[in-house]
Order: C-alpha cells, then structure tokens, then sequence
C-alpha cells in the first residue's frame, strides 16, 4: 500500500511538473507532457529516490556515524602520559585552536598547498552557510536573490583547490604513499563541486537566463525540512533537473563516506590538535 | 604464520587502541605533508622512511581488522593482514623510526608517529621477532635491579674509586666523600649510567654547588621503552620511584639520558617528588650563583645539538642556552634548532642495537648540519646523542669535538673569588656576573 501511494506521488508530481516546467522549457515539457512509462518512469523512480528518501538515508547515516565514531573515542581507555610538544603553549586551547583553523604547520613547510588548503576549508565553511541559505527560514542573501551565496564563487573556491589537490595526490611523493580511497574521494568531490558549479552558476548562462533558481531550490529544501515526500520535479523545472539530481547523489554518497573516511577529520581535528598542545 | 598467532597480534593491537591512538589512526588525511621531517628520509629519500610511510604499515593493518572498510572494501585502503610479510614491513618500520616526533611538528593534525609504533613494537614483540638484544639489556635491566644488594658493596667500591677524578675537577671539603650512593636525607636523587663519565662531572658540579645529594644505585637508562615493552618500562622506572621515595628526596635528577628523561618525567605517573634534566639543574645552580665557571677555559667554535626527548619532547630547551652563556662568547646555533633541531639518528634504541650503517646513512642530513654550522665544538645533553654525534662526525670526517655539556660545565669550574682581570671580562661577556 505504501509502496503504491509513493508510486502514485511520484506520478501526480511528475504530471504537477510537468505544467510547471512547460512555461520555461518546451522540449522538456514535450517530453515529459505524457504520462511517464517504461524507462522514463524508471528513471522518475531513480531521481525521486536520490532527491528524496537517499537524501534522508545519506544525513541519517552521517548524523549516526558520526555519533558512533566519537562515542568510540570517548569510550576507548584515556591517554595515560602527555604527549605534548615543547615549547608548551601558553593557551593550549587556544593554541589548538589556531592549529586547527589555521594550519601554522603547513604554512610553514608547504606554504602554496597551505594557499590552496585555506581556500579550499574557508570556501568549504561559506558553501555550507550557502545551502543553509537556501532554506526559505534562513536569510544570509536576500530571498528574492536568483543566486546562491558567492553568486558562484564559492563553488568555484572550492573546485579549483580539488584540482590542484588532484596534480598534488597523483605527483611524488603523495603518489607513493596515496591508497585507492584518497583518489576516490578526490573525484567524488570533484564532481560533487562541478555540478555543484553547474546548479549554482554554470545554469545562469542559458539563453534564457536562470534555469533553476535560488527560490527554486528554496522549495525543494523546504519540501525535504517538512518531510512532505512530495517529487521535486514538480519544483525544479528545466533540463537541468537531472544535473541537480547527480549533484544530490554525490552529495548523499559523501554524507554517506564521511563517518568512516579520513574525512572525518573535520570532526576530529580539534580533538587531535588538543593532544600536541595539552 | 598460523592463525592462533595472526589472532594473538590482533589482540595485542587492540590492547594500545586507546582514545588517542584511534584518533591518530583514523585521521592520517596522506596530505604528505610530514614527509621531509624525518632525518632518514632527508638522507635516503625512500617512502619507507616517511612518518607517512611507516605509519601506513600500521593503519593498514588497523584498517583490516577494526574497521568496515577492511571487511568490505579492503582494496580501498590497500589494506594489510597480520603475516610474516606484513611483520617484515612492521619490523622496517619500527626500527627505522628514533621516535624523535619532528613529523608531529609538520603535521596539521599533530599526529605522534612514535605512539604508532608502539604499536609496531609490540606487535614485534608478540610475535618473536623483536631485536633480542633489546629484550636482553631490558631483562638484565630488572635483574641487576632484583640483585642490587648483591652487587652493591662492588658498585659502591668502584664509586669510591671515581673520587680522584672527581676532585681533580673540584676539590670539594676534605674527609668528606666526593660522592654518597644511597644516603638518606638528600634533597636529590642523581641517576646516572654506567660509565665514570656519566657521574663524574655531574658529582662535581654538584659538590660545587654544595648540593645534598646522593647517587642512586640503577641507571637511569630504559632499554624497555626503546624495546616498546610498555610493562618492562614500567618496572624498570619503578625500580627508581621506589627508590626517591624511600630516600624522600625532593628531586629526582636523570643524567643527559633523553628518554630516561622523558620515561620517568612524563610516561611512568605522577611522581610525589619532581624529574629534573641534570642541564636544568646546572642552570639553577648558575641563576643562584651556586656555581662560577671560567669562560675563558673553553677554546673553539660551540654548538649544541638539542636532544629530541629533552628539548621537543621535554621541554628543556632554552636551559641549555643558558647554560652555554656562561661557558664561552663564540656559540652558534644549528639551523635548524630547538624544536625543529634534526634529530642525530640514534634515538629510538638504534645506538644501542648498533645499526652502524642505517645509522650513519640516515645522519646525512645531520652532518651536513653540523658541518655547516662552522663550529669546532659540538655539545650535547643526551648519552645516545653524544654516540650518534661522535660516529657522524667520524663517518663522515667532519673534524669537530663532541662533548656533553655536563663535561664542559665541570671542565670551567673555578671557585668564587677574584678572577684573573682577563676572565673576568670574559665572563662578564659570556653573561656571568
């Protein structure tokens, strides 16, 4: 029963957006104006799970992961000596801190990898805020705004460093002591970034101007924030849909990964500073 | 390997999974950023000699068997299975690596090499095929230490046989004895090694100072923390709690041994008397005006090599300095120092299993060091040090002097009084008032 009444939302939604993308791009509508049958509703199917249910099966799964891996730590025996370096810090915390945020170490040793890792966390940080900002209940760029934070500069801050860090990974010596993960995860982000790029910048070139819109995803958020399970179909409207639905599915991969890769450092890494500084 | 064994390691690698060391094996993001900070690397330039590079051997194997991925997707992270081949790369890796930690100050995450091969060590250990002469020099160790009563009348003998050198460096009081092994009412408790070079100068500069203190009968040195043995360490730095206690001395003072220092300061708990680095003392008797040393007396260019567990590990780092001040004007620093100082090669219990020639290959980098720095004299406060620093500078022709700065110290002592014209403006400039 539950199964049919997806089945018949999906439909429903799929017809709804059908009209709604007609006004904006008529060989969409032409293609889609039928109901969807055979392959096509297939691949209605497929979006649909990527856009709606995986999207909440991918943060649940960060969310828990997360939780289990910092539960671990804090459960495992305590440290038994200090393993500080000298010269202490006068302000351990703060001094963590620094290291944390700012990498002091790298700036030293590597300082144009240290350029492009800044660029990279600080544009990392501005895109996070920028897909809060999506959300119609969070206001950092104006609402009637068509662009995103950073009108696509922040996606495109955080595309070239995954660049650079591809060259970087694939010369010695990181080649050498790099494992098959470490290149996956780079293309994972990679292509997460670019269509990000495409959705939040690159859709504004066509010849009609935005495709999708900021208040466009602002609906498809506020249909997942209350849990509606409506198509977002029905509110993404264009060709480019299936460009947003890639870009979702990289993002729920990495939601996904991020527990148990070493991308967990991004809860880690205070933790892990902490133990040279305290 | 049989399986028994392959599930006996996994056990023992459980058994160091505590909260810091999950964090250090999950984080490794391989940002490479921590490759030219090992000294063996910077002389033999192969991914095996990389904190990277060594930590890997660890995290693979820890990969296999305590996380998702090793079950699977074991390809994603190449991981490793606990076999003889596995412990041959275990093996390269643990005793390649001094545990000098120069990577932890390169990496963003401060991520300690030395705790993960700890792991490798023990593992080793597990599975037999730990260096023997370690374990060897570890258990004579605990067992010189059950048998100390025995062997004490011989030790005290050959202790009273040191006081003419002893006094040929400072005279001390008439009828009192240059040196006390044991005695109670002491406020320090001096832990040398064997060898006469390891207490005569420290006996004089502390009857200079007027000092109450007393030697203890075990050395300070501690084969089982080279060896990994974390229970072995343990009783070996017991053996000299124990001992501090009984004599309730207010100070434990460990000769210029770098991980008997940092063992017993920082690795064995929380001691009711404090740990002290002998160069620190030397520095307090100098701030009180306890001691007076010729600045003149010192001929040539010096230089100080920091010792990675006393400076970067232990935090004694500009005590040294202070020290040196008020042994000549002509110092000059290494470069890098302090905290940056490359580490000599010979940490890690490498000195003591011999390693000549990794030993000497791996110290490329620190030769170059040392001849670049242009002095005539180069000084130290670390027993393996003083060894690694007097086989570089053979090895490779280098033509410097290699002393302990404890040698040095005692060698300026003079008596308070008028000076000489000529010294006194000396050491005036050398920073003695």
């Amino acid at each position: 029963m539950a199964v049919q009444a997806v089945a018949d939302a999906v439909t429903a939604a799929s017809k709804a957006a059908a009209g709604a993308a007609g006004a904006v791009d008529a060989t969409t509508t032409a293609s889609i104006a039928a109901a969807p049958a055979g392959l096509a509703l297939v691949v209605n199917w497929i979006d649909y799970f990527i856009m709606v249910p995986l999207v909440y099966f991918s943060v649940l799964v960060l969310v828990l992961g997360v939780a289990w891996r910092i539960v671990t730590i804090l459960r495992a025996p305590a440290q038994a000596y200090s393993l500080r370096l000298y010269p202490a810090a006068k302000r351990p915390g703060v001094a963590t801190l620094v290291d944390t945020f700012t990498m002091p170490q790298v700036r030293a040793h590597k300082p144009l990898f240290w350029v492009f890792l800044m660029v990279y966390h600080v544009a990392f940080v501005l895109l996070i805020l920028g897909h809060l900002d999506i959300l119609p209940q969070v206001n950092i760029v104006a609402p009637e705004s068509r662009h995103m934070l950073g009108a696509g500069a922040v996606g495109v801050a955080v595309t070239l460093p995954i660049f650079y860090f591809i060259i970087r990974r694939f010369r010695s010596p990181v080649r050498e002591i790099s494992v098959p993960s470490d290149y996956l995860l780079l293309f994972l982000l990679l292509f997460l970034f670019l269509f990000g790029d495409l959705m939040s910048w690159g859709n504004s070139w066509s010849a009609h101007g935005f495709v999708m819109t900021k208040q466009d995803f602002a609906k498809y958020f506020d249909g997942l924030v209350r849990f509606s399970f409506a198509d977002p179909r029905a509110v993404l409207p264009g060709a480019h849909y299936h460009f947003a639905v890639i870009h979702v599915l990289l993002a729920d991969l990495f939601f996904m990964l991020l527990p148990f890769t070493k991308i967990i450092h991004t809860f880690f890494s205070v933790p892990i500073n902490l133990l040279r500084r305290r | 390997m049989d399986a028994s064994t392959s599930s006996k390691l996994k056990d023992l690698f459980e058994t160091k999974l505590n909260g810091a060391m999950r964090l250090y094996l999950d984080t490794c993001a391989r940002c490479g950023v921590c490759v030219e900070a090992c000294h063996a690397y910077a002389s033999m330039p192969q991914t095996r000699y990389t904190a990277v590079g060594r930590a890997e051997v660890i995290r693979k194997i820890f990969k296999r068997y305590f996380k998702l991925e090793g079950k699977f997707s074991p390809w994603l992270g190449e991981v490793l299975s606990l076999d003889d081949v596995t412990l041959d790369l275990v093996s390269d890796a643990a005793w390649s690596c001094t545990g000098c930690r120069r990577c932890m100050t390169f990496c963003p995450f401060g991520i300690d090499t030395q705790m993960i091969m700890s792991i490798a060590k023990l593992l080793l250990i597990g599975a037999d095929k730990e260096p023997k002469l370690l374990t060897m020099l570890a258990d004579m160790s605990i067992a010189k230490a059950d048998a100390i009563e025995e062997t004490r009348p011989g030790f005290e003998e050959a202790i009273q046989n040191l006081e003419p050198e002893i006094r040929a460096l400072w005279a001390g009081s008439p009828g009192k004895n240059a040196v006390t092994v044991e005695a109670e009412g002491a406020d320090v408790l001096y832990v040398g090694l064997a060898g006469a070079h390891s207490i005569v100068p420290a006996a004089a500069i502390m009857n200079a100072a007027g000092e109450k203190w007393t030697l203890s009968v075990f050395e300070a040195v501690n084969f089982a923390a080279f060896l990994g043995d974390p229970k072995k360490m343990q009783t070996i730095a017991r053996r000299i709690h124990d001992e501090a206690v009984r004599l309730k001395v207010q100070e434990v003072a460990i000769v210029e041994c770098g991980t008997a220092f940092r063992v017993m300061k920082y690795m064995t708990g929380a001691h009711p008397f404090k740990v002290v680095a002998f160069v620190e003392l030397i520095a307090r008797y100098l701030k009180q005006g306890l001691i007076r040393l010729d600045a003149t007396k010192l001929k040539g260019r010096l230089t100080y090599h920091d010792p990675c567990q006393i400076a970067r590990n232990g935090g004694v780092i500009e005590e040294p300095r202070y020290v040196i001040r008020y042994l000549t004007r002509d110092f000059v620093e290494l470069l890098p120092n302090r905290d940056q100082n490359w580490c000599c090669g010979g940490g890690g219990g490498l000195v003591a299993l011999g390693e000549q020639d990794f030993r000497m290959k791996s110290a490329k980098v620190k030769a170059d060091q040392m001849r670049a720095s242009g002095a005539q004299i180069i000084c130290t406060a670390c027993e393996n040090c003083h060894t690694q620093l007097t086989d570089i500078n053979a090895h490779y022709g280098i033509g410097m002097r290699v002393e302990f700065l404890s040698k040095l110290v005692a060698d300026a002592l003079v008596p308070w009084g008028p000076l000489p014209i000529e010294k006194t403006q000396a050491a005036l400039g050398a920073g003695q008032e």
